[in-house]
Order: structure tokens, then sequence, then C-alpha cells
């Protein structure tokens, strides 16, 4: 870390550099990018993710926070800061040329705080309409429905992006990009679609069955769960959570109650981690089963899908029994969890391993190596380790790419230190890594489980937590291995009993937006194969 | 390898693998099936008694309930879905007395995130799981859970303080 | 030894009695024309009736295959189910899209069924259950039966939906593509039979059926005639043209009510057809099973009326093709091209030489055991 202060230090004498949470540095607008890129080429330890990229209405000031890590190590972990005092026009600069999952990142500060990137290459809102009035995380923004009426109009998609870029003098220049060539052959692939998964647009230019380029417009259910936080208590968000990615409700849940915890300094009892280890751990195969079955479903193998299902109700029948919940889980709560195990947790838990092993065996001959299956997994949507990293896209994704991104192993939270498992790492980047790092995972979670299931100690389930909680002022972040990557939660709090601001990290935008880039140049049929293959969720991404 | 002998290993690895999954399907096609026939089954089937379905104010054979209308419950909802009335009345004894008057749920925007019966200091409401509560309008979601002229259980004298078991 | 076709059960009964009543009372011209008429009746019931129970039974296997029940709640075991989809469909609108092209809309369905229908007339059900029995019925039924791709395409293209255009234009490329390798498998066994006539070609498969007379070679041309077949059918894993999930509906995503129907009555008809031209030509047709000289075993599988033998036969081969369907994965246009011109065609033209040399040499089972068979 003394490296980093000097290096720091050497790049942008004036910077503010606090020991925070994170390490924490403050620099002027103009030095971003310069400390950014120093970070991203220092060769040493370079710091080459960008894991969040927030922006926060700070009063006065508008600003973003950037926290970088490392991706050969990403604990090694720090936080750039920085900010305009212009709320009519606010600009800042791009790192979209640094790391590319900046640039949704960017789009969608732009929709909820009103800032504009310079040389960002497509400056459109992200979520929101063009034309929406006020920035809804603005701590001004006017929520009356009024100013913003719900219309029944049908409004025509416009593919012109704004932007601003930075001349080689130094001036700025604002003008437009054409998305799509004029006689570009589109077709709108959502947002009802039966294989996106949920409501979101691809608008996708094709050549024959080629895809040519791909445009994602996604907020069909923006919920604004971050703006809705800042009005609610801690406990009260927790339920927020599930709805996000709600195929590891557990573990976004887990990641909350984290953040919480630890700025609150709560201690969690033991028999509450060894719950929320093996809950969480149901929970990763529980998704990844039906991650497998809606990828088999989405390259036309309809009997696989059902197979995946019927193997996940059991583990839904474990929640239900748990904690009353079978898709919304409601089992994490600050300090520890909701409900005890029930009586026959353990036998029902260890019928299920050798249950699901054999279904194992029996995805791997159903579909693993089946000849067309093959065909349309094997070298196709093709993501590099460098793309992984500069497009933030982790879990078995990121980790088919060859790219070892498993918080679980960098990161150890709960009892993740305390087991022995093996992360999956695959290098061949492709539909069929993914697809096979999913099933090998699964595996993987059931040998967590049986190191946990018999050890589970006696006692508290729940630390005790004061009936309003109000978080000592200070930035908080927490970062979790979910299903589909790494989700993170970021809280500043100025020690309210709500947050002033909260960001969810989905680890599902980061996988939709490295979606145009692997697409290109393959069939439209394998553009909904690796769409399966990435397995994102999509109100994770419309938080 | 020769393109010719990988031409053939290429077709007789196919086939393999296709007749490999075929065989899966026709293990299943006789195997027992999971699905659960619902209204049929209704007298064998069982739901955990964790399942949350409905929020009920258990009442004892006297008509009473165990709310003492603080509003905690109220206030911890995330989303409104509960409204507590009270109303003040004067006991025997001359002294003012704040009681339940009516406990309002809505099922329809619940979401089940047990925060309430959590909070309530006095365990006042539970969920059971009563899982069949389908209704033709949006009306009859919204449900009191006080009966009709039931008072709070008169033992618990002095109130507790407030703290709630967890959060 | 000649069948004994006089037994109770075969409808050749009943219609040569009707022929004969009618022939008894009428002129000759109106004789035929009641019987036209009643023979185009009886096509179009059962055209409808055996979509209706191979919906439901595409239904049930499936399910039974996905760990699921199927349908199961209207009527006993859901036996009513296709019944009331059917009337569902009647009943429901039919939708007049905007800015499409109305005629070829309107027409695209019919060209679909009717291609289905003219095929379906030439299929020999039984014994004296064949409504037309042409000298070159595997000709006539090949030509026929690409008629539909015209309606897959004009569908495609008339609709106005850039989903729908991909599917046509997918299913032209399919269709073209597996036609060859349907007929090529067809012409091995006319090499084989020396006939193109149906009924002739049965007959010649009293006791051998033709998968096992040629053999290696007509096993082959077996597996080539199921496989294209079932792709030309546009069924899963070749389902491209509607590929659910990539094209929601494909072709046929505009179309609603009756002329859904037609699409829908069409593709399942169209598997029974390809299983029944399989049954045919391979499989010994209505054909019982015969054994050279054991005289009273024919006998006994003769009472068993031909019509049962020959949709029993064509069943297993409509649950192999169910078994596939529900089994793979959906391939993708190259792959699905490269099926078919790396390895069904090449293997083809192979084939059929193979057959040709087996025939001329012959050293079919029936020239080398000829006592046997």
């Amino acid at each position: 870390m003394e490296n980093i202060k000097k290096l720091i230090i050497n790049t942008v004498p004036d910077a503010v550099i606090e020991d925070k949470q994170k390490l924490t540095v403050t620099v002027v607008p103009d030095k971003l990018h310069l400390l950014a890129k120093t970070f991203r080429d220092n060769a040493a330890l370079p710091m080459d993710t960008l894991v969040y990229l927030i922006g926060v209405d700070r009063g006065e000031e508008l600003g973003v926070n950037y926290l970088l890590c490392s991706s050969t190590d990403l604990s090694k972990e720090v936080v750039l800061k920085t900010g305009t005092t212009d709320r009519e026009n606010p600009l800042l600069y791009s790192v979209t040329d640094l790391f590319e999952t900046a640039h949704y990142n960017e789009r969608e500060v732009f929709a909820l705080l009103g800032i504009r990137f310079i040389n960002n290459p497509d400056m459109r809102k992200f979520f929101l309409n063009g034309d929406w009035v006020g920035y809804p995380l603005r701590k001004d923004y006017d929520a009356n429905p009024e100013i913003n009426p719900v219309t029944l109009e049908s409004k025509d998609i416009v593919d012109i992006a704004p932007r601003i870029t930075e001349t080689a003098d130094g001036e700025l220049v604002e003008d437009t990009v054409k998305i799509f060539e004029d006689d570009d052959y589109i077709i709108n692939i959502g947002p009802q679609h039966p294989s996106t998964h949920g409501v979101m647009h691809f608008r996708t230019a094709l050549d024959g069955e080629i895809v040519k380029k791909i445009d994602v417009h996604s907020g069909y259910i923006h919920r604004g769960i971050e703006k809705l936080s800042e009005g609610l208590t801690y406990p009260q968000i927790l339920h927020f959570t599930d709805r996000l990615d709600y195929l590891s409700a557990n573990i976004n849940r887990h990641g909350l109650c984290m953040c919480v915890e630890k700025a609150a300094e709560i201690e969690v009892p033991e028999r509450a981690q060894y719950i929320r280890t093996i809950m969480d751990e149901l929970n990763r195969i529980d998704s990844h089963c039906l991650a497998w079955a809606c990828q088999t479903n989405d390259l036309g193998a309809t009997t696989a899908f059902i197979y995946g299902m019927r193997e996940r109700e059991v583990i839904l029948d474990i929640f239900e029994k748990t904690c009353g919940g079978r898709l919304i889980i409601n089992q994490n709560v600050v300090g520890g969890v909701m409900f005890d195990i029930y009586a026959d947790f353990q036998k029902d838990v260890k019928a299920f391993i050798p249950y699901m092993r054999t279904k194992l065996v029996e995805y791997d001959r159903f579909f693993s190596h089946n000849v067309i299956g093959l065909g349309r997994m094997v070298s196709i949507g093709n993501l590099s380790k460098e793309d992984a990293i500069s497009y933030a896209v982790t879990g078995p994704a990121g980790r088919g790419s060859g790219w070892s991104c498993d918080i679980r192993k960098h990161i150890p939270y709960a009892l993740y230190d305390k087991v022995e498992f093996k992360e999956i790492i695959r290098t061949e980047g492709d539909s069929y890594a993914r697809y096979l790092n999913r099933l090998d995972e699964i595996e993987e979670s059931l040998h967590i489980i049986e190191q946990l299931i018999d050890n589970i100690p006696a006692g508290d389930i729940c630390a005790k937590v004061k009936p309003i909680l109000r978080l000592p002022e200070g930035e908080y972040y927490s970062r979790v291995e979910a299903c589909r990557g790494e989700f993170g939660v970021f809280i500043e709090s100025r020690g309210d009993k709500t947050p002033y601001r909260l960001k969810f990290r989905s680890p599902s935008m980061a996988l939709v937006s490295a979606m145009p880039l692997i697409c290109k140049n393959e069939k439209i049929s394998d553009f909904i194969g690796i769409g399966g293959s990435m397995d994102y969720v999509i109100p994770d991404i419309d938080r | 390898m020769s393109s010719v002998s990988k031409y053939f290993s290429g077709l007789f690895t196919g086939i393999k693998s296709l007749l490999t999954g075929m065989g899966e399907t026709w293990k299943e096609l006789w195997t027992k099936k999971v699905t659960q026939q619902y209204p049929e089954n209704r007298d064998t089937l069982v739901i955990s008694d964790r399942f949350r379905c409905e929020l009920t104010m258990p009442h004892d054979e006297n008509n009473e309930h165990a709310c003492t209308s603080c509003g905690i419950c109220q206030m911890n909802c995330p989303n409104g879905t509960i409204r507590v009335t009270s109303k003040t009345i004067e006991t025997e004894d001359g002294k003012k007395k704040k009681i339940l008057d009516t406990y309002n749920w809505d099922l329809g925007m619940c979401t089940f995130c047990n925060l309430c019966v959590l909070t309530c200091p006095s365990d006042a409401i539970k969920f059971e799981n009563t899982f069949e509560n389908a209704v033709f309008t949006r009306d009859k979601l919204k449900q009191q859970l006080n009966h009709e002229g039931s008072k709070m259980r008169e033992k618990k004298k002095e109130v507790k303080p407030v703290e709630p078991k967890a959060e | 030894m000649s069948l004994n076709y006089s037994q109770p059960l075969e409808i050749s009964n009943l219609t040569s009695w009707l022929d004969a009543a009618l022939r008894g009372c009428l002129a000759e011209f109106w004789v035929l024309l009641i019987e036209f008429v009643l023979v185009a009746v009886v096509l179009l019931a059962a055209y409808a009736v055996i979509a209706l129970i191979l919906i439901y039974a595409e239904r049930k296997i499936t399910a039974f295959f996905q760990a699921r029940f199927g349908p199961n709640r209207v009527g006993k075991w859901g036996l009513l189910q296709s019944v009331a989809d059917m009337i569902k469909i009647l009943l429901k609108e039919i939708i007049k899209i905007n800015r499409s092209d109305r005629f070829l809309f309107f027409v695209a369905p019919f060209f679909m069924i009717v291609a289905s229908m003219l095929t379906f007339g030439a299929v020999p059900f039984g014994k004296g259950l064949h409504a037309i029995d042409f000298n070159i019925g595997v000709l006539y039924v090949t030509a026929v039966s690409s008629l539909g791709i015209i309606g897959v395409l004009l569908a495609g293209w008339s609709s106005n939906n850039k989903y729908s255009m991909i599917g046509a234009m997918r299913s032209g490329a399919q269709f073209v593509s597996y036609e060859l390798s349907a007929g090529f498998a067809l012409m091995t066994i006319v090499v084989l039979a020396g006939t193109m006539q149906f009924s002739a070609m049965i007959e010649g498969q009293r006791y051998c059926w033709n998968i096992f007379n040629g053999h290696i070679s007509s096993i082959i041309a077996f597996v080539i005639y199921l496989i294209s077949g079932h792709a030309e059918t546009n069924r899963g894993p070749f389902d491209l043209p509607e590929a659910e999930s990539e094209l929601t509906a494909g072709y046929h995503t505009e179309y609603s009510g009756l002329q859904f129907g037609f699409f829908y009555l069409a593709e399942y008809l169209n598997m029974f057809i390809i299983a029944s031209i399989a049954t045919t030509v391979f499989l010994g047709g209505y054909m019982p099973i015969q054994v050279h000289g054991w005289e009273g075993f024919n006998q006994i599988m003769t009472y068993i009326p031909t019509y049962i033998w020959f949709f029993g036969k064509t069943a297993v081969l409509i649950f192999l093709s169910l078994w596939v369907r529900w089994s793979f994965p959906r391939l993708r246009i190259d792959q699905l091209l490269n099926l078919e011109w790396k390895y069904l065609l090449p293997i083809n033209l192979v084939n059929i030489l193979l057959m040709v040399i087996l025939v001329l040499t012959g050293l079919t089972l029936t020239d080398l055991f000829p006592g046997l068979f």
C-alpha cells in the first residue's frame, strides 16, 4: 500500500490521500484520467479492474467514486474520488478508454445524476428515456409524477447518440454519432422476447444471419431501488436485495448485511455464519441449475430445461422449510439470520448432495458432449482474459476466460477461508467454458456444503442489534461472490438511520456490457446461445 | 489425424453423443414423474410451517389478541402495507388508554419480508402458511386482522420496553 | 399362398360392399362422383382427426420425456385437450396485419395445407384404403410435398415482420437442401424395389422388408430419410424456421386463429406423412409380418387388419421422431447445411451406387437366401 501511496504522490502531487475502510484518493477532475491510467499501467501491481463507478450527489458537488482493484489480487483496492461543483452542466472525464465497463456505468451516472463524461463515445442516458426531466439521484430531484407523466404513446427509438469529445488542443466539441448505418437491417430482440431472460432490449443489426452490431437498451424494469433505499432504514432495504438478481437472492442479501455489519461493527455469531454459507452455496447450486437449464433451452433443448428446474425444486423446498420463502428467501438479516435451520435440515441437505451428483452425471451425459450442443458452444462468443478484466466480467463467465476472480478466494468472507474448495478456471473463454464452469461450480458448492453441514455449532443465530440502526458517518464497501459474479454494495452514511447513498454493483450489467463485443460477427442463433451462457438476470441490471 | 479419418471419427463420436443423450431421455420416460397435481393432492400436500402466506393476528378463545397498537410494525414496513389505527378509551380507573381500533394489512402490497413479525414487541402477529389466497378483486386482498369486538389480552399489564428480537 | 383378406375387420370389405351397392342402383358417372366426394370427405376427416391425435400424443409423450404429466385436466387423461384447443383456434379472431401483403398473407396457409393434403391422399393406409395408386407414387409424393415450402416463404415474406422473414429464408435453405437427401434415399429403395408404385412396393416386401433386403445400404437410406424427412417437416432439432428461442415463432409469428391452425395442422400431418412414407417404403407398409413357409403364423398375422399394421409401424416412427425432437438442441443454420452437404448428400450418393451394385451383383437378402425370404 505504501508503494501505491508513493505512486499517487509521484503522479498527482496535490491528491488527498485518506486511510478509510479503503485507501481513498481525492483528485481534481483533470487529473483523474491520468491517475487511473497510472494505476492501470502500474507494472508491479496493476490496478486494472474497475469494480464500482458510483455517482454521488455530495451536496454542493456532484462526484464520482471509482473503486479499482488489481485483477491478480482482488483484495488490493483503491478508491478514487473526484467531483465537480458545477451543477448546471457537470462535466467529468471518462475512463471508458481505460476500462470498458465504465461505458455503461457512466451512462447510468448521466441518467441518474446528470454528469456528462467527456470522451465517452455514446452519452445517451442508460435506464431512462432521453427526455426524462430531472436526475433522480440528485438530492434536489422533484419526484412529482406530473413532471414525468406515464404516457401510452409509443416513442420512436432514436439511434443517434450525443457525445462530448476533447480535441487535441483541449477544446470540447459536442456532436452526435449514428449508432447504426442507414441501410442496416435492424431487428429488435426484446423487450418482449423468449430468450432475453427478462425485459431486455437489444437493437441488433444483421447481415443475413450474422450479427453486425448490438445496441443495448435497458431500463424497462428500472425501479429506482437505489433511490428508494435512500428513504428506508437498513433492515427495510434488505428486502430489495432479493429483488435484484432474484436467482442469487440470498447472496445479494448477504452482501448488504455484511456491509452494514462491517459499518456498525456487529459480530455475527458462528452459527449464523455457517447457516449463511450453506444457504449461499445452496443458492448458488439453485442458480447454476437454472442457468444450465436456461442455456440449454436457449439452444433449443427444451427437455433439459425441465430437468434443471426439477433439481432446483429440491433446493427450493429446503429454502421453503428453512425460511418460508422459495425464490425470495429473506434469510439474512443484519447481525445473523432470520430463521434457525429446521430439525431435518441437515438430513435433507445430506440427501440432496448425492442426488445432485447423480443428476450432474445425467446433465453431463445428456448435454455436455452432444455434438450439436458442442457446435453451438465451442469457440462461440470468445471473451479474452483482457476483455473480461476490462469489462469487469466476473463470475463463471470471467473464470471461463481464465481470470481468477472468485471473491470467495480473494477476499474471503463468512466461512470461505475455513473450507476447502477449488476455484474453477478455464482459459478458453467461449460459451462452452462458461457452461462447464457452472456445472463444475455446482460440484464445488456441494463440496463446500459437505464440509460444513455436520459441523454447525450451537449458539445464537443473530447478534444483538439496536432497534434503530444508525451507521457511523463514512463510506462502506462490501463485495461478495454472487451466482453471476461479483455483487457489491456501497453505502455512504451520514450518520442517519437511512443511507445517504446506496449503490449495488450488479454482475449482470458487466455481463451485458460485454455482449456487443463477443456477439459481433456471430450468428443470430449464437447470440441467443451466448446470452444463455452469460446468464444475465435483467432486474439485476435495472436496479 | 488425416482429414478423412477426422471426417469419420467426427461422424461416429457425434452419433454416439446423440445416442447417449437419447438414452438419458429414454430413462426419463420411465421414471416417476415429479409433478405435483395440486387440487387433487390437497389432502396430502404439506406446506412448510414457516412458509409466509398470510399475516394473521392470533386471537385466543376469549377473542383477545396481544396487539398494543404501538405501531412498530407499521413503522418497519418497507412499503406501507400495514395500517394500524388506535383509539383512546377510558379504563375503569379513569386512566386514558390507547387501544387497537383496526389493524389493516394489504396482501396485494406485502412483500413478505417478515420485518413486522420480527419487530413486534408483543408477538401479536405472525405469518401463516395458508396459501390459497386468490380472490377476484383487489379490495378483497385488504384485510382487517383484528376480529370484530376483540380486545387486548390483559395479562401483560405493564408494557415491556420496546426491544425487538433482532434488528 | 395368397393372403386371406376376407377377415371381418378389414375396411376394404365395407368399401367394396358400398361400391357394389351404389353400382346396383346408379349409373357409372354418379357412382364415381359419389365415391370421389366420399373419399375426399373421409380423407379430410382423417386428416383432421389424425392431427388431433398426433397433437395429443406429442404433448403427452413430450411430457413423459420431460418428467411431467402433460395435459391431464380436460377430459380423462386430458384426452379432450386437443379438441378444446381446436375449438379455441377456430373461435379466435384472424388478425389483419398493417402493411402486410394481404393477398399473399391470406394464400400462404393454403399452400401449406394443400401440399400436405395432396401428399396425404397418396398414402396407402391399408389394403384397399389407398385413394390413388399412381404408378409413379414415390415421385408424386416427393414432388407434391415440396409445394409446402412456397407457403412458408410466402408467409414469411408477406407478414412484414423481420423475424418471419428470417424464419422463411432459413426454411427455404433447409427445405431445398434436405429435399435432395430425402429424394435420394427414396431413389435408393426404388432401385432395390424396381418400382415406384406404392402398392407394388408393398407387395414386394411381403417376406422381407426393404430395410432388411438391402441391408447396409437400406439401413443407411432409412436413417438418412428419417433425418431429412424430419428436417423437411421443420421439427426439432431442425426447427430453425420457427426457432422459438430466437425468432419467437418464425414464419408464422403474425398468424392467428384458423390461419395459424393451418400451419399447425400441416406441421403435424407432415410428420405423419414422412413417417407413413418411411413405413411404406422401408417397413413393408400395411403388409403384416410374414415368414416364408410358416403358414399358420402368416394366417394369424393377417387376421390383424392391414390398417392396424400401417398405423402401428407409423406410430413407432413418429415416436422415434418425437424422441429425437425432445432430446437434442437446435442446430444452427451452418451446422444444418453442413450436415446435409458434407455428410448426408455424399453418403447418399455413395449409398445409391452401393445399392445399384448390391442389386446388380445379387447381394440383396432375397437374392442371397431365396428360400428364406
